[in-house]
């Protein structure tokens, strides 16, 4: 079942609070996070977050089309090294 | 990527049918793009193979090696990794890079500092990741993105990153 609209969504406090900071003093830093339940905000676009996986921190560039989703959603928990291949990365 | 300069894109897991067809694992995306890259070469490089697609099978690509006409000789290849050459890949546009060749830079910081080499790249879906292995400590993961990796030069194998704070620690 959905979660209400009226609670609006989950943030925990510690992770706005860190975020706030972060913002106001203008730093380019890894926010470390270990809230993978709470919920992307869109005061969050543009900062960076280590988001715990239960090993390591692992940064999450949040971007505008990730609002609403979950910070967990971003670090997976499990490890997989596929090959090379002709995959491609795009540098941003 | 191999030291021969190519790069594995797929296996053979088996035969198909009675006919000589293969089961093709490809790693390639799509995994189609494997027929696209011309003659796949076994791991020492000593065969190669022409290869067309037949069908789509569970898990698999069903095709035809040139060569292979039995299901014996398809079974006997079981297991054979096929590679091909880099330079069959097609060219990409500006800071658009395979992953085979991001593989294995050395990563230095802005001081000229080694800091590591890239292991693998990920995408979890907030962008590409650089998985730097350390000469002493565990692994970093860095955000591919200009701001924090201004330089890529794949010629003298290395990159420069230029770390935000706390991403180290």
């Amino acid at each position: 079942m959905a979660r209400s609209v009226w609670k609006g969504p989950f943030v925990d406090a510690y992770v706005l609070k860190k975020a706030e900071k972060v913002r106001e003093s203008g730093r380019n830093e890894v926010i470390k996070i270990w809230s993978r339940r709470s919920t992307i905000l869109p005061q969050f676009v543009g900062l960076t977050f280590g988001v715990y996986n239960g090993k390591k921190h692992v940064p999450v560039n949040v971007s505008e089309d990730m609002i609403g989703q979950k910070f967990g959603e971003y670090s997976p928990t499990r490890t997989y090294y596929g090959h090379a291949a002709d995959k491609k990365a795009k540098r941003k | 990527m191999t030291g021969t300069g190519r790069i594995c894109v797929g296996a053979i897991a088996g035969a198909f049918g009675v006919r000589g067809e293969v089961r093709l694992k490809s790693f390639c995306v799509p995994p189609e793009a494997i027929a696209d890259y011309g003659p796949l070469w076994t791991e020492d490089g000593t065969r190669s193979f022409a290869v067309r697609l037949t069908r789509p099978v569970a898990g698999a690509l069903g095709a035809r090696l040139d060569g292979i006409a039995t299901r014996e000789a398809a079974e006997a290849l079981r297991g054979v990794r096929l590679h091909v050459d880099r330079d069959a890949l097609p060219g990409l546009p500006d800071d658009e890079f395979y992953h085979a060749d991001l593989i294995g830079l050395a990563a230095h910081d802005t001081g000229g500092a080694l800091l590591g080499h890239v292991r693998a790249v990920h995408d979890h879906g907030a962008g590409d990741l650089l998985e730097l292995a350390r000469p002493r400590g565990p692994a970093v993961l860095v955000p591919f993105t200009r701001a924090i990796v201004p330089t890529v030069d794949l010629g003298a194998g290395r990159l420069v990153i230029d770390p935000p704070e706390g991403l180290f620690e």
